[in-house]
């Protein structure tokens, strides 16, 4: 890696699960990058200042309870009018209450803004990759 | 300067007083809450709707319920839901909060209940039980023939309305599984206040009930600091004046495991309420709970097991109670059909293997309880000497020194240096031990068995091997080497 990204991590809203943003951390750090680990319950406004504070290049939001649309509903205007657009986004989890498929749940988030949406239990290297992947398209890495 | 010491005293009336009023104020609805009348309600119900003498009478009729979760925000609704596990034979009903609820905020739950009632759509994971306060909640109670019992929220809102569990302060068992900053001492002292209320009840001979769950092993971890968890809520509860407590055994799905801890953690329990003099305060069942990772939401097949598995050992376990969550758990709200079918199963097998009162152990399970048991002992022992003999001074020093630790906790003032991993068998193991005071002889035990995996698999266990274990139970296999791992 020529540059080391800056990425954020954490569960949006008031959502208590903590595993899989911890195993992401984790791996991420491995694979070399910087990471800001936010934890559990981390409001939208938290992810945006702190984006802002650290010039991150990518914020790596879990959810699992199912309501991370109410969470997010106006994040992607708050992300914009804070200047953050270059900002990669993604997210993973149990995104919707209820059973659901997962390719009708990728176009709701892909509208709110990210350019990644994982249903539960994909292993964190697969989002590592894509991350490399879409920061070198940018010219970030 | 030094800290003061909090100790397992019982908090004086005045200052009770105080609090109720305070945690009521919150909300408009916590005006509908007189405590006398309160009191009086709950005196008023018949047996069938108060939740230790349920537990009571199942446990001598030698039978067992489901205890489930469901809650969805309009009343109706919930009315419906409710109405619907009563008909698939659960005689335990949950009031399940959303998780707005449960973090006290009830603005942001106003609008979107408001919408929820205007459309009829679940809007919120749950019921709001402080929005919809004492009138409609009552209704909820008096449409279905069961006792009822809040998640996620202690509010005299509950009380009230006449639900017969009290979850006096969540605060203490969510440390390690739901709060992310406060610290020991913040969540040991809401949790006296809140067992306080509950004395305060039984003083008037109203007698509420409170299950514990200790900090939730969410991943596989043995079950001895859970266990020890739940013998330090259940003394400083019944101090406080709590008079009927029930503990969840967290069943991680080895089953020589699952029974030993399910033997052992009442009986455990009940010594250590003799030997502090708490004798009048009883246990009033014992309820295996399905804690891990659930399968997924679309794996309708492996959530059907998942259930049945831990019915089963509850049932061979003679259990009166299990914990149950239905096949729609990963989805978030459950519907009624996906409930009825699940407890349906679940009844399936109190009714076929509950009832013919079976005689089971399983080979091993003894020498888990034994080692169990020591790990227990190991603990509390520090414990009592860290505190110089008052558990909750004790408690406090324990974990800020990590000699209480868990693995994967979301709160930031746990040490976390801890890590479980299953063995070749699938029984959960210590991997790092961090500041547990466990001797050789425990210490070994574990290594030894994780031995037996490393052998098989022909690479050391670490923290990798922990991750992987995570969805073991999850992905329906907990034997041998994963089959994601081939």
């Amino acid at each position: 890696m020529n540059k080391t990204p800056t990425v954020i991590t954490g569960t949006v809203g008031m959502d208590a699960h903590v595993i899989g943003t911890k195993v992401l951390s984790r791996a991420l750090r491995e694979a070399g990058f910087k990471v800001v680990e936010l934890g559990i319950q981390v409001t939208p406004e938290e992810f945006i200042s702190v984006a802002q504070e650290t010039k991150a290049d990518a914020i790596l939001m879990s959810s699992l309870y199912g309501m991370a649309e109410l969470d997010l509903k106006d994040f992607n205007k708050k992300r914009q009018e804070a200047g953050l657009q270059d900002v990669l986004l993604y997210i993973g989890g149990n995104l919707v209450i209820g059973r659901y498929d997962p390719k009708d749940v990728e176009p709701k988030f892909k509208a709110l803004g990210f350019d990644r949406v994982y249903p539960p239990g994909v292993e964190p290297e697969i989002g590592i990759e894509d991350l490399k992947k879409d920061l070198t398209a940018k010219g970030k890495m | 300067m030094s800290k003061m010491r909090i100790v397992n005293k019982k908090i004086d009336d005045d200052l009770l007083m105080k609090k109720r009023r305070e945690e009521l104020d919150k909300w408009p609805t916590g005006k509908e809450v007189d405590f006398e009348e309160a009191a009086a309600y709950q005196k008023s119900l018949p047996d069938s709707k108060v939740w230790w003498k349920v537990m009571v009478k199942l446990r001598e009729q030698g039978k067992m319920s489901v205890f489930p979760r469901a809650g969805t925000p309009v009343l109706s609704k919930m009315i419906e839901l409710c109405q619907g596990l009563r008909e698939s034979g659960v005689v335990l009903i949950p009031v399940t909060t959303d998780s707005y609820t449960r973090l006290g905020q009830y603005e942001k739950v106003q609008g979107i209940l408001d919408e929820c009632n205007k459309t009829g759509k679940a809007l919120l994971n749950g019921y709001p039980i402080i929005n919809q306060g004492v009138k409609n909640t009552r209704k909820l109670v008096e449409s279905v023939d069961a006792a009822f019992s809040p998640r996620g929220v202690s509010s005299e809102i509950c009380i009230a309305s006449g639900l017969t569990t009290y979850e006096c302060g969540l605060e203490f068992i969510t440390w390690g599984a739901y709060s992310k900053k406060m610290t020991i001492r913040e969540l040991v002292e809401k949790w006296q206040q809140g067992t306080r209320v509950a004395g305060w009840y039984a003083d008037r001979g109203v007698i509420l009930c409170t299950d514990l769950h200790g900090w939730l092993p969410t991943a596989p971890y043995p079950l001895s600091v859970n266990i020890v968890t739940l013998i330090l809520q259940a003394l400083t509860a019944a101090e406080q004046g709590l008079k009927a407590i029930y503990p969840l055994v967290h069943c991680m799905g080895n089953m020589a495991q699952d029974m030993a801890w399910i033997r052992l953690t009442p009986k455990i329990i009940r010594k250590y309420l003799d030997k502090f003099g708490y004798k009048d305060c009883q246990i009033i069942g014992c309820c295996p709970a399905q804690t891990p990772l659930f399968p997924n939401p679309m794996d309708m097949g492996g959530a059907f097991a998942y259930l049945s598995y831990i019915a089963m050992v509850g049932a061979l376990c003679k259990c009166n109670a299990v914990d149950l969550r239905s096949i729609d758990e990963a989805a978030g709200v459950p519907t009624k059909d996906t409930n009825t079918v699940s407890y349906g199963a679940a009844r399936w097998i109190f009714d076929v293997i509950r009832e013919q009162d079976i005689d089971f152990v399983v080979k091993g399970s003894e020498a888990e309880e034994v080692v169990t048991e020591k790990e227990v002992e190991a603990i509390m022992a520090k414990i009592l000497d860290m505190g110089d003999g008052d558990i909750i001074d004790g408690t406090i020093k324990a974990v800020e020194a990590g000699v209480l630790d868990t693995p994967w906790s979301p709160n930031v003032n746990v040490k976390d240096k801890v890590l479980g991993v299953r063995d070749a068998h699938g029984a959960c193991r210590y991997l790092e031990f961090g500041n547990l005071p466990f001797n050789k002889y425990i210490k070994d035990w574990h290594r030894g068995k994780i031995a037996e995996r490393e052998k098989l698999e022909g690479k050391k266990a670490d923290y990798h091997t922990a991750v992987r274990d995570l969805w073991s139970f999850s992905k329906g296999k907990i034997v041998g080497i994963p089959p994601y791992d081939k």
